[in-house]
């Protein structure tokens, strides 16, 4: 029992300093003088690729998201006859929390899953080294690309998330508890600021870079073909989810 | 252009056929009950459950965290009245953010698993080589993990919940200044919220398994593919997550009329 | 002659098990040098200690005149453009064409833009009669046009040595013949120093100027093909007839 729970934390030890270390190596390619920062065509290859895959699954996750969110506050507004405040709390969660939260786990999923996929296959099939034998350095060539179009993507897409999830949450207010249109509207206006809506999206590059980090580490650090490369997918989604949490946390204290 | 529509919607509906098709083989396997090997519920009920105690914890307890934080940073500038927060919190919990955010990190963590493990299988033929020895894979391989899927998801929920709800007190208590026996008050909760809580876990439970058990089966070629599993049963699930609970907490709204 | 390759008492162990046990071996400049032995015996492991894919546990590593197995990843950038590699696995990118996976290495070290690259690219999958695959996936291909593919990228970058990681198996005896007359062409015309990995019998017996035998850990006989042929040694000699009863160790058997 003890000796499997210290097999358990060194492994964890062994990985998060693994993720640090590749998060120290990708911060000093970017910050380098050294001519190839990063390659830019990769940049725009994976800037299309993940925005592509991720446009779809994502814009559903937030119209639902905003609805059930107004689906929770429904009952308050009952209670109370206080239909301009309906907007208040299903508005607030949604651009605070709820919004970039779900919009990073299903981000995860989708991209960070795959770019674990990805770059786990080329590990097994031995693609990295025939890098590094061309003497091209991966860190740069692959990872760097991959790190920069993922923060991009995913606050590209808590933005618009945070719209189509304020959308979600009208269409349930107006269609499932009856409010106005209008009413709607200016519960928002009234009650939201633009720091609530900064505030999750400073959230979400933090995501954004946790989120790429660890599905590189767990893709290039991939053992033992197939079955490794389910178990790294598995690995880096379940980091990833671990990570985004505790980012939350600190963020939001951090931020108020 | 619409042929490429037309295609990609006549895989979809195939796609859902062959779901629906998993899940009903499931049932039948279920309700037949042989061919699982003995002690193999055991083993999914403590890779499923046990190995996913401290995750769901580690991330419900920081969530709960945050949540009761924003709550009352948003209630201190409207009212500063903290008096009902920890029961309307509690409501929230039990009813939606408990099943809801367990589920989506078993999703993660389990849904991948099965699909991960399965995939490796059908990739190595194994699963084949099960089919050749008159086993049906489904029987053999995603029923044991679907009853103990079902069942770890109750139990985490209700540990995830509480683990939520003693975090939120605690920074309550700690950064508003909120007395915890104001807090820590379960008179919002109703029996309806209860059976809430049971409904969504249960259908989260049965979906899990069944997504990344079908997207595990469906693996094609070798490492590449199981990674497409894999990828695709943590999205499936998390996404069918999300649809349920949509579905769910409609239809209870309409089912008791609006007073949730 | 002076060695333009050269290890020098190597050894590497992988957990507890040894494998390479102090082995010595040099190569002079020009020749196909060709390393054989059985399954496990560490003929990969010593290719890949020279380009820094492994790391040796003890012994030195020389290439032409200096030492190369202490360097830090970063120095190593300058001897594997000297020193290219052709794997076995190919190790073409799956997500890019032939075409793409050949100019890559052009763009990145030769500075060319995408366009020139490209260009340049398909003359040189010409050399390696490809040229009418250059818009294909690898995944479309079989194995002996991606080992092909595989070879010309390696050569864009001009090595002056080519270490090949059994270019020949797995392939059908038509297209590993193919292999082997590129790799005679790649010594005779270009003088590049090819170094193969290998335990195919005709490949060895075709192309090879010197056929280094490893055995235990060690070179066991190094030796010119006709010498090897008549040696009296009865595990060269079990080896090279493709005996399963003899006096050879191997693990397991």
């Amino acid at each position: 029992m003890i000796t499997a729970v210290g097999a358990g934390v060194l492994r964890i030890a062994e990985q998060v300093g693994g993720i640090v270390v590749l998060a120290g190596h990708v911060l000093r390619a970017l910050v380098s003088l050294r001519a190839p920062r990063l390659d830019g065509r990769e940049l725009v290859k994976n800037l299309y690729k993940m925005g592509n895959r991720s446009v779809p699954i994502v814009m559903l996750t937030a119209f639902f998201a905003g609805g059930l969110m107004m689906l929770q506050s429904g009952p308050f507004v009952k209670q109370f006859q206080a239909d301009a405040l309906a907007g208040w709390g299903a508005g607030y969660a949604v651009l605070r929390e709820i919004g970039p939260i779900l919009i990073a786990l299903m981000f995860s999923g989708r991209v960070g899953a795959n770019n674990t996929a990805e770059l786990a296959t080329m590990t097994v099939t031995e693609q990295l080294d025939g890098l590094r034998a061309l003497a091209i350095d991966p860190v740069r060539f692959l990872i760097v690309p991959r790190v920069l179009a993922m923060v991009v993507t995913l606050v590209a897409l808590t933005v618009i998330g945070d719209a189509i999830a304020l959308a979600g949450a009208s269409v349930v207010g107006h269609f499932l508890l009856g409010i106005e249109w209008s009413t709607l509207y200016y519960s928002f206006v009234d009650n939201l600021e633009p720091y609530d809506f900064l505030h999750g999206v400073q959230k979400a590059v933090a995501f954004g870079a946790a989120i790429a980090v660890t599905s590189c580490f767990f893709g290039v650090s991939v053992r033992g073909g197939a079955v490794g490369v389910g178990r790294a997918v598995n690995a880096a989604v379940v980091a990833a989810a671990v990570s985004i949490m505790l980012l939350d946390f600190f963020l939001t204290f951090l931020l108020a | 252009m619409i042929t490429r529509i037309g295609a990609s919607a006549v895989s979809a509906v195939r796609a859902s056929r062959e779901l629906w098709m998993v899940f009903v083989s499931t049932i039948a396997g279920l309700l037949r009950r042989r061919s699982a090997p003995r002690g193999e519920l055991a083993r999914q009920l403590h890779a499923i459950g046990n190995k996913s105690l401290l995750f769901i914890a580690v991330t419900l307890g920081f969530i709960g965290m945050v949540m009761t934080y924003q709550a009352c940073l948003q209630l201190g500038k409207v009212t500063g009245d903290y008096t009902r927060v920890g029961s309307q919190f509690l409501r929230l919990i039990v009813s939606d953010f408990g099943p809801t955010l367990t589920a989506m990190m078993l999703a993660t963590r389990v849904g991948a698993g099965i699909a991960a493990e399965l995939g490796s299988m059908k990739v190595t033929e194994q699963i084949d080589a099960l089919r050749m020895s008159g086993v049906l894979p489904i029987d053999y391989l995603i029923v044991p993990r679907f009853v103990a899927c079902v069942i770890m998801t109750l139990v985490l929920t209700i540990a995830g919940s509480l683990v939520m709800f003693a975090a939120g007190g605690l920074t309550a208590t700690v950064s508003f200044g909120v007395n915890p026996q104001t807090f820590f008050d379960l008179g919002a909760v109703r029996p309806r919220h209860l059976i809430m809580l049971a409904v969504k876990a249960g259908a989260y439970g049965a979906a899990i398994p069944v997504v990344a058990g079908f997207c595990g089966l469906r693996a094609r070629g070798s490492s590449e593919g199981v990674g497409w599993a894999t990828t695709a049963a943590v999205i499936g699930s998390s996404f069918s997550v999300i649809i349920l609970d949509f579905v769910i907490s409609a239809g209870a709204l309409w089912v008791t009329g609006g007073d949730l | 002659m002076t060695a333009f390759v050269e290890w020098r008492g190597i050894t590497k162990s992988f957990g507890a098990a040894p494998v390479l046990r102090g082995m010595d071996l040099a190569v002079t400049r020009g020749e196909v040098m060709f390393i054989i032995g059985t399954s496990g015996v560490g003929k990969s492991v010593t290719i890949k200690l020279l380009v820094g894919l492994l790391r040796a546990d003890a012994g030195e590593i020389y290439f032409d005149g200096s030492r190369v197995d202490h360097l830090p990843e970063s120095a190593l950038a300058p001897i594997r453009k000297r020193v290219g590699m052709v794997f076995q696995s190919s190790t073409l990118f799956d997500s890019m064409t032939l075409a793409e996976n050949v100019a890559l290495p052009l763009r990145k070290h030769h500075r060319l833009s995408q366009k020139a690259a490209l260009v340049s690219a398909r003359e040189r999958l010409a050399q390696v009669y490809m040229a009418d695959y250059a818009d294909r996936y690898p995944a479309d291909l079989s194995d002996g046009m991606r080992k092909r593919a595989a070879i010309a990228r390696t050569l864009t970058l001009d090595p002056d040595v080519v270490l090949f990681d059994e270019p020949t198996t797995g392939l059908d005896p038509v297209s590993a013949r193919r292999i082997d007359r590129l790799i005679r062409e790649l010594a005779d015309r270009s003088k590049v120093t090819c170094i193969v990995v290998s335990h195919d019998l005709p490949s060895i017996f075709g192309i090879a100027d010197r056929i280094a035998f490893l055995y235990q850990g060690k070179v066991h006989a190094l030796a010119s093909p006709a010498a090897l042929r008549a040696s009296p040694d009865p595990v060269v000699q079990q080896f090279i007839g493709g005996l399963s009863t003899g006096p050879m160790e191997t693990p397991g058997f």
